[in-house]
């Protein structure tokens, strides 16, 4: 039939256009020579898959004649359908792209780098898109279809598929100029587009859901509150060294001035009062300064003379053993004799040596008992 | 027997061409209504994600009609009986093999044609944790990319997808506003398909796009005939945003059918590779490796072997060992 012939021209435009298309995939096939033997080993590999699609043609076309008898079926559809049909049981119709050059049918075949046979019918295609085709044409209404085709290519605009970032921004840029132009054209045609603040209505997605989208999001803001928390915290860290440095040079350079207010003060007194002042004065003295530089009362001038420092000093407890067994100073000899001891007779008293008891007028507690007469000291002899 | 079909059909009434040349669309007033229902099912075997999926999908289309799972993966020409039973000429078939690869077939049902898909990258509603959210039942905008015009077989599934995706104008229990758009782009060979609400936001101070000129007259003069004169010219400065609502998922097509779960192939896609060799590459690549060292360990032993047996042979008279035995 010359239509079949017709379509067989189409067949090979299409081949070549495709052929076009993918020089990668010529590359891989290599030689073109080959391809005229390869044809025959595809006519085989396809028996199959024609087998299958045969008997479900036999369906279409039951299908088609109930159509034409109900007379529902346009003619030139028919026509092409009846076309597209007949062809598909010629074998040499099937548009064969290029096969591997080492591909032995069935084995060593690699999967990625085999091109395979593949049917692209753009005729049957327009017709079955004819077919069933809704009018999206200006002469309907825009509600009818809600749709909108855009004015450029998404593709171009994406650098890289694998920029998720990248890719999913041009997806959005194509629904949000549709989202524009429907809008427009939905207002024109009087559409209600926007709902009212007062139309509720069950949602696609439940309230639990968009509950638990809240939730994550919540969480995913107090977590990067924490996480910037916790860094704040560590760069303090590193920075708390140089803070407590300069605070401990603020309390030495405190402490030094304290001391040397408290020798000025010592000073003047000694100027003033001379060398011989009362020991009364000196207390009343120290007392004063105490109170001065603690604002408080303190009562052990002995301690604080010998801390030399601050009040308060050590515990209770040290302050006691220390005035008892002595703090400080030469241990040597404070115990030895010397001129002034050795001279001091205060001690003496020729009673209290008569009496036989240690010196130092302590009374006698023990005194043996007297010798006894002769009489007596016979009389006890006997006894014995 | 196609002659005489064809001289018949010629003769057949012109009327019924203009008046009827779609078995889904039916003459009201003007222009044809849309009628579309959706059987939406899927076989057995799918995963839970490939459930979430399809119960998305079925709340997204008020005209939809979801059926329990179809027991059989070979006799798919089942399904056209089972539209026909649920009035139905739409069927969204969920396909599932091997427990991991999941194939949609979208079908117009009694006449075709019918597109079988490979979905990847599926993304439920509830797991992407987007914060959109539409009226349920409301009517889609459909974004579609440029590159569905250019190639006949896009425009084939463009057209099946403005049909299943499409709620019609009038569905029983479809919402009167418009909150969302569905987009579908064609990138890498493959569909991408994303769900959006639609935001009105004030629009910035001093911005000032067509839109904004060109809704001024027109709300003008609608505003005596049609209802929403008032709010028309309250909405006239608000811009509108996206927020994106779920699910994603992309489709590869592999081969558009003529009919319904049958018929000739009229596209197939080169591209496509099935997951399962691409798993076997995978393995492939791997067991090379394995093989490459078995290979190694061989040889050594086998040049091993060569030398030993060399020095055996090799028995020279003036040998150290023959000559102090």
């Amino acid at each position: 039939m010359e239509v079949e012939e017709e379509q067989k021209g189409e067949e090979t435009t299409t081949q070549t256009k495709a052929d076009e298309q993918k020089p990668e995939q010529q590359e891989e096939a290599g030689s073109d020579s080959e391809e005229g033997s390869d044809d025959e080993e595809d006519n085989d590999l396809d028996l199959d898959a024609l087998d299958e699609s045969d008997s479900d043609s036999e369906f279409e076309r039951d299908l088609n004649e109930k159509q034409s008898a109900a007379g529902i079926q346009a003619n030139k559809y028919q026509k092409a359908a009846e076309e597209s049909s007949d062809e598909e049981e010629d074998e040499d119709e099937i548009d064969i792209d290029e096969l591997d050059v080492d591909g032995e049918e069935g084995e060593e075949v690699k999967a990625i780098s085999k091109a395979r046979q593949t049917i692209n019918n753009k005729q049957g295609l327009l017709t079955a898109l004819k077919r069933f085709a809704l009018d999206t044409t200006d002469k309907v209404p825009f509600a009818f279809h809600q749709s909108i085709v855009a004015k450029k290519v998404t593709e171009e605009s994406i650098p890289s598929i694998d920029d998720d970032l990248a890719r999913e921004l041009a997806f959005m840029n194509q629904a949000l100029e549709a989202a524009r132009v429907g809008r427009t054209l939905l207002r024109k045609e009087g559409v209600p587009f926007t709902r009212p603040t007062d139309y509720f209505a069950e949602t696609l997605r439940s309230d639990e859901t968009m509950e638990k989208v809240k939730a994550k999001l919540i969480e995913e803001a107090t977590a990067k509150k924490a996480s910037a928390e916790a860094r704040k915290q560590r760069d303090l860290k590193k920075f708390g060294k140089q803070v407590q440095v300069a605070k401990q040079q603020e309390r030495a350079k405190q402490k030094r001035d304290t001391l040397e207010k408290i020798n000025l003060l010592k000073k003047k007194r000694k100027d003033g009062g001379g060398p011989t002042g009362a020991n009364e004065a000196e207390d009343l003295f120290d007392v004063a300064v105490d109170n001065e530089l603690k604002g408080g009362p303190s009562g052990n001038n002995k301690k604080r003379g010998r801390d030399g420092k601050e009040g308060g000093g050590p515990n209770a407890k040290r302050q006691r053993k220390d005035a008892k067994f002595g703090f400080g100073g030469k241990k040597k000899y404070a115990k030895s004799n010397d001129a002034l001891s050795s001279g001091d007779v205060s001690g003496f008293s020729a009673r209290k040596m008569k009496s036989g008891g240690p010196a130092g007028g302590k009374p006698k507690k023990f005194k043996p008992a007297p010798r006894p007469g002769k009489a007596r000291r016979k009389a006890g002899a006997g006894k014995r | 027997m196609a002659a005489v079909y064809k001289s018949l059909s010629k003769s057949a009434k012109k009327v019924e061409d203009a008046e009827e040349n779609n078995n889904n669309t039916t003459t009201n007033g003007g222009f044809r209504k849309n009628k579309q229902r959706v059987l939406i099912l899927s076989s057995r075997g799918v995963t839970y994600r490939h459930r979430h999926l399809l119960n998305d999908l079925a709340a997204m289309l008020p005209h939809g009609r979801k059926d329990v799972k179809f027991d059989s993966k070979s006799k798919l020409y089942q399904l056209n009986e089972l539209a026909e039973l649920y009035n139905c000429n739409n069927v969204m078939f969920f396909e599932a093999r091997k427990g991991k690869d999941l194939y949609m077939w979208f079908s117009k049902v009694p006449n075709g044609p019918t597109v079988k898909f490979h979905a990847q990258n599926l993304h439920t509603m509830e797991e992407l944790h987007f914060t959109g959210n539409c009226l349920k039942g409301s009517r889609p905008l459909l974004s579609f990319d440029l590159a569905f015009e250019q190639e006949p077989h896009y425009r084939v599934i463009k057209e099946v997808f403005l049909q299943m995706f499409g709620v019609p104008q009038g569905a029983r229990k479809s919402k009167p506003f418009i909150d969302h758009v569905m987009s579908f782009s064609i990138a890498d060979g493959k569909i991408w398909v994303r769900n959006y609400e639609i935001r009105e936001v004030e629009k910035a101070k001093g911005e000032k796009d067509s839109e904004g000129n060109d809704i001024v007259p027109e709300s003008d003069k609608s505003s005596s005939k049609k209802r929403k004169g008032a709010p028309n010219a309250e909405l006239k400065d608000t811009d509108v945003s996206l927020v994106e609502i779920g699910p994603r998922f992309v489709l590869t097509p592999i081969i558009i059918q003529e009919g319904a779960f049958g018929g000739p192939i009229i596209y197939e896609n080169k591209r496509f590779i099935s997951p399962n060799q691409v798993r076997s590459e995978l393995r492939k690549a791997k067991a090379t490796r394995h093989n490459a060292r078995v290979e190694q360990v061989k040889e050594r032993l086998g040049k091993l072997e060569t030398l030993t047996a060399q020095a055996k042979k090799e028995k020279d008279v003036l040998d150290t060992r023959e000559l102090f035995a």
